[in-house]
């Protein structure tokens, strides 16, 4: 008798449990039908947009939370359409000056910010200046201060200011119902850097919560701010299509709750659900199981998903990316773990150990591109020559390359810091983000090649969590590390400047310093015309060859990986992520 | 026996006191910079390294440092941690629950599934119940818990969808952050029953079943061997003979002569068992997606978060300290000898 209520307890149990639970393949019921769940293997590194400059940041700010005066036609970075602008400026309308140095934009009016308040011109002047004057190390503000004042940081090499309020105070002007932008030179990709980073926030949110009021007098106390410094940093308030609902650091999860005051018909989802899950197995049977509409998944793991029922793969999406790996000129040594005894003495590195051009182009000469290619690409790569990529004007097919060559390497080495390197050896941890197995296959590529040259030389690997990462490398403590570059928008400046110049993100990271370099990324933000552009990138990718800050390992082709059901996804490589406003799950 | 307690208790400060000096002692082998983190509360202080150096006398005695660093553990600071961005003591009360939860179920199923497999194995030696639970068990402890995690998820939740990961469904977890659920433990079973919401108890079972049965099924084995022995022997005891000559029923036999004294080396084992389960959760945690403390220990230990790994570390040898005093407790009060010494 007992057995038996044991029994039937167990069976009772189990069909509760099991209750309206199983496999969800093609032709499946939709799991959650106004929720989008998208799980990702980097964690976003800070909210602010004035700050975040990494994709999985990008993904929740933009196009969902924060807004742009114009966006991109879809997937065609060539046109604009409208949005917090009512006009897209161009000759023919009569809002980009004939000199191409003035650039007005109609802003809309009756636009409401997720706290209730309506957005004024002021918001949108406030905001452009608060994102150029914000300026921290690694950030966007370039972006905005290259084109409008002519100078890409607020601060110089030595850290002394070299932009005054007044600088880009004039530079944005309201008139009216419109926002002026007036350009320090022509610069023909100006509307797709707006289109891409003209976010706009509340000035009266802000400033009620301790940021920068808009005042002249105080905004060098706000400038290069450290992560956590600002309550934007984790708190939002745009005028999206979504709201942000909870940023739970712990649980590694962003809720986005449908905006029901948007200015346009508001989204067919209720909500979005975006998680950090960095275990690829995790991530994909959740996609299986229809708990997941959207993953992660790495090219090496493509195989895994490939022909699962109700999953749908859009794959060779055409995408500027370019990955690499940087080497640190000047590691900051200090409760560093990563550089070993911090001594060339056979158990560690010197801070300076990347600033021999010998060590650097060894490194060059001791990548396997090919297997690296093969490996973690399935083929879908090239190998670059630089930082000016295939796609971009200035794109040199005939610019010397380093190929893997061991004996190269050997001969490298051995002249390295007057042979030191060769007879002592080396120790240090090459790092890259957790989940990134792309990365991990090239870390482990190297690593292989450089032991097996000489068995002094030790080579250890460490994966990191996105954000922490992107906070090491930022703080010079990355030695030799693999992160790669999306584009902002689609012109050779975005990758000339951030791999070449000084104020670029990676050089700042990295220490490198190069003065033909600088001036040849000026002189190619500045020149206007077409062919000398071209002849100036081409210069840059000879002295990225010569100089080595950087090894080019590969320009892939993209794809993502989705629910069958999610309609309305449209792919635009500079996103961050996906656009949800148009998704729907059917 | 209430002197003996008193001993333990009194002893356990002495015990709390040596472990904190073996960590300590571990800490000393990191630079003094990387040291300095343990002392941070705010990320603001992290371009100040030099200053906490000299202001908590990293560059001094050890025992100074020592008197510092135990001052600052004692008034619950344990330094800022990298990987979850807040100090460690929030991060360690905001996981801390979910593990307790987890390793809660699972030590109970661990307790019962062996005490009963154990007992029916001695009872019906070389039958085929016996054969079944020895070669499950052996097979349980044998094969990686990761790996068993893995099988258990992809034929559950991946084929049959029945157990999903996480702590929650999308529907649940919302519901719990809607404001209209009071959170008053921290554990999600005994909290949605509090609420009165039983849709959000069942579903929180749900996402521990598989992560109780990984660690069920790899730490059950031991317990199974030792009840099993334990019975044999005390099954061939002159007063079990007794009562069965009395004419006693083999049921009253075996559950109230036999099992009560074949459970104390199995309650010896148990504080065994509650680190074998401490230190399964941290692998169990992350297959699963489980949020609890075990995971944030693993992404921790890989990112070399130092203050939140010594935070891990001081936790759980906390929970050491204290399942080994439950343990002694609990022998005491089934072995009437134990008090007489």
């Amino acid at each position: 008798m007992k057995q038996r209520v044991l029994a039937c307890t167990v069976v009772l149990v189990l069909a509760v449990l099991t209750l309206g639970t199983g496999a969800r393949g093609a032709g499946a019921p939709v799991k959650n039908p106004d929720t989008f769940v998208t799980l990702r293997f980097g964690d976003p590194e800070s909210l602010d947009p004035a700050y975040a400059y990494d994709t999985a940041s990008a993904e929740i700010i933009y196009p969902n939370v924060y807004e742009t005066l114009i966006t991109f036609d879809g997937s065609v970075l060539s046109r604009y359409v409208p949005l917090l602008a009512t006009q897209v400026p161009s000759l023919q309308n009569g809002l980009v000056s004939k000199d191409g140095l003035t650039y007005t934009f109609p802003i809309r009016k009756g636009v409401k910010f997720h706290d209730g308040s309506t957005m004024t011109p002021e918001d949108v002047r406030y905001s452009m200046l608060r994102f150029m004057l914000q300026d921290r190390d690694g950030g966007p503000s370039w972006l905005l201060l290259t084109p409008l004042t002519g100078k890409d940081s607020t601060r110089a090499g030595d850290g002394k200011f070299q932009v005054t309020y007044q600088d880009v105070a004039k530079a944005v002007t309201v008139q009216g119902d419109n926002v002026v932008f007036h350009l320090a030179h022509p610069y023909g990709a100006f509307l797709s850097i707006i289109a891409g980073f003209s976010f706009v926030m509340p000035k009266a949110w802000a400033a009620s919560h301790g940021d920068w009021d808009g005042s002249p007098t105080t905004w060098q106390r706000y400038n290069n701010p450290k992560l956590q410094d600002r309550y934007a940093f984790d708190h939002m308030d745009g005028t999206g299509p979504f709201k942000l609902q909870t940023w739970d650091r712990q649980a590694k999860q962003v809720i986005l709750v449908r905006s029901d005051n948007y200015w346009r018909k508001p989204a067919r989802l209720a909500r979005v659900v975006i998680r950090t899950v960095q275990e690829f197995g995790t991530r994909r049977l959740q996609l299986q199981q229809g708990d997941a509409d959207l993953i992660d998944v790495n090219r090496p793991e493509q195989s895994q998903v490939q022909g699962m029922a109700g999953v749908t793969i859009h794959d060779d999406l055409p995408q500027l990316v370019l990955q690499a790996l940087h080497f640190n000129f000047k590691i900051d040594a200090t409760g560093n773990p990563d550089v070993g005894s911090g001594k060339l003495d056979g158990n560690g590195i010197p801070p300076d150990f990347f600033s021999d051009v010998h060590v650097r182009r060894a490194f060059a000469y001791a990548f396997d591109y090919g297997t690296f290619i093969r490996d973690a690409y399935r083929g879908k790569a090239v190998q670059p020559n630089g930082p000016i990529i295939q796609g971009l004007l200035g794109y040199d097919p005939s610019a010397p390359r380093y190929t893997f060559d061991r004996n190269k390497a050997i001969a490298e080495f051995k002249e390295a810091w007057g042979g030191k390197v060769w007879d002592t050896g080396f120790k240090f941890t090459l790092t890259y983000n957790t989940g990134n197995t792309v990365r991990q296959i090239g870390a482990q590529i190297l690593k292989d090649v450089v032991e097996s040259l000489n068995p002094k030389f030790k080579l250890d690997i460490r994966n990191m969590q996105w954000s922490q990462f992107l906070q090491t490398t930022n703080a010079h403590k990355g030695t030799l590390y693999a992160l790669g570059w999306a584009v902002d928008y689609p012109d050779p400046d975005d990758f000339a400047q951030p791999f070449l110049a000084s104020n670029g993100d990676y050089p700042k990271r990295n220490s490198y310093h190069n003065a033909e370099a600088d001036r040849l990324v000026r002189e190619g933000a500045t020149t206007v015309d077409p062919a000398k552009r071209a002849a100036i990138y081409k210069q840059l990718t000879r002295i990225a060859y010569q100089d080595v800050p950087q090894l080019y390992v590969a320009q892939p082709v993209g794809f993502v990986v989705m629910r069958s059901w999610v309609h309305g996804w449209y792919y635009n490589p500079v996103f961050g992520g996906a656009n949800y406003y148009p998704l729907y799950k059917e | 026996m209430i002197a003996f307690i008193v001993r333990r208790l009194l002893l356990l400060p002495l015990v709390a006191l040596g472990v904190t000096a073996l960590i300590f002692a571990l800490l000393q082998f990191l630079t003094p910079a990387m040291r300095a983190s343990l002392y941070i509360t705010d990320p603001k202080q992290l371009n100040a390294l030099p200053d906490i150096i000299r202001k908590y006398h990293l560059d001094q005695p050890v025992y100074v440092q020592y008197g510092d660093w135990l001052r600052q553990v004692l008034h619950g600071d344990l330094g800022w941690s990298e990987t979850a961005r807040e100090p460690v003591a929030d991060a360690i009360r905001g996981f801390f629950p979910a593990t307790l939860e987890l390793a809660m179920y699972a030590f109970l199923c661990i307790l019962a599934l062996g005490i009963w497999l154990g007992t029916a194995s001695a009872v019906n030696k070389d039958k085929l119940i016996d054969h079944l639970s020895r070669v499950t068990s052996i097979s349980g402890a044998s094969l990686p818990t990761f790996v068993w995690a893995l099988l258990l998820l992809m034929v559950f939740y991946g084929h049959f969808g029945w157990f999903p990961p996480g702590r929650l469904s999308l529907d649940a977890d919302l519901y719990v952050r809607s404001g209209k659920f009071h959170v008053y433990t921290g554990l999600m079973t005994v909290d949605a029953l509090l609420n009165g919401q039983g849709w959000i108890f069942w579903d929180a079972v749900r996402h521990l079943v598989l992560p109780v049965a990984t660690l069920t099924y790899y730490l059950v084995a031991v317990l199974v061997r030792i009840t099993r022995s334990s019975m044999l022997e005390t099954l061939r005891a002159d007063y079990v003979r007794t009562a069965q000559a009395k004419g006693l029923p083999r049921r009253i036999v075996v559950d109230r002569h036999a099992r009560r004294n074949a459970l104390i080396p199995v309650i010896t084992l148990a504080s065994l068992l509650f680190i074998g389960l401490l230190s399964g959760v941290v692998i169990t945690e992350s297959v699963f997606n489980y949020p609890g403390i075990g995971r944030w220990g693993v992404g921790a230990s890989q990112q070399l978060d130092i203050p939140a790994v010594t935070g891990f570390a001081l936790i759980f040898a906390g929970l050491l300290v204290l399942g080994n005093l439950c343990a002694d407790v609990l022998y005491a009060v089934v072995d009437p000898r134990i008090r007489l010494q």
